[in-house]
């Protein structure tokens, strides 16, 4: 019986909130913060990766939306 | 008494404008909404900036964002003004919450008087 030594994996604390900065509302013409929050592709990076509750996610995600719609931030870049 | 609103409109105007005329003509675009009873709170022109991907062949454009109380009718009645004008590259109409957004500020204020005193 052998077994696969578990890999002791450290749990990598995520930047944790951002967001614990005090910002408690999203402005959506922030840009320089939303962008934080967007890879270098354009995509909203993932709660995974942000750390953010849900709602903070979300609100997060609707502000880069209208960023984008006003060119504050770039949509995902084309292709592959 | 008419239903007001807040609102936030921000508008993409061409780069080859003069930033100094700004201001004034897009005064006159807001008479709509101060003979609808309504108020403007607040003209803010942030000036050229580069846009993250180019509108209608412009790689700038120039920001100004109105904070106004109104009704929605003036609002889209600006907002259809706006847009038909050539030299407007984009508008974006956004409805504010006063409440919320007064909630914050107190929060924030709270926090830093908080701070202050900690730091006393």
């Amino acid at each position: 019986m052998s077994r696969v030594p578990k890999v002791e994996r450290a749990p990598k604390r995520r930047v944790n909130l951002l967001r614990k900065e005090g910002i408690t509302d999203v402005d959506w013409k922030d840009a320089t913060l939303l962008r934080k929050f967007i890879s270098d592709r354009g995509k909203i990076r993932s709660r995974r990766v942000t750390g953010l509750t849900p709602q903070q996610q979300r609100q997060v995600a609707t502000a880069i939306k209208n960023a984008r719609e006003m060119a504050l931030l770039p949509y995902p870049s084309q292709g592959r | 008494m008419v239903f007001m609103r807040h609102y936030e409109v921000m508008v993409i105007l061409d780069p080859s404008l003069d930033e100094r005329t700004i201001a004034p003509s897009l005064d006159t675009f807001l008479n709509v909404i101060r003979t609808t009873g309504g108020n403007v709170e607040k003209v803010e022109v942030w000036g050229k900036r580069r846009l993250s991907f180019e509108i209608n062949k412009n790689p700038e454009g120039i920001y100004a964002v109105l904070d106004l109380i109104s009704t929605p009718d003036a609002v889209k009645e600006l907002d259809r003004q706006l847009g038909l004008q050539e030299t407007v590259l984009r508008t974006k109409v956004i409805r504010r919450e006063p409440a919320k957004a007064a909630k914050v500020a107190a929060r924030i204020a709270a926090k830093a008087s908080a701070k202050a005193a900690k730091k006393a």
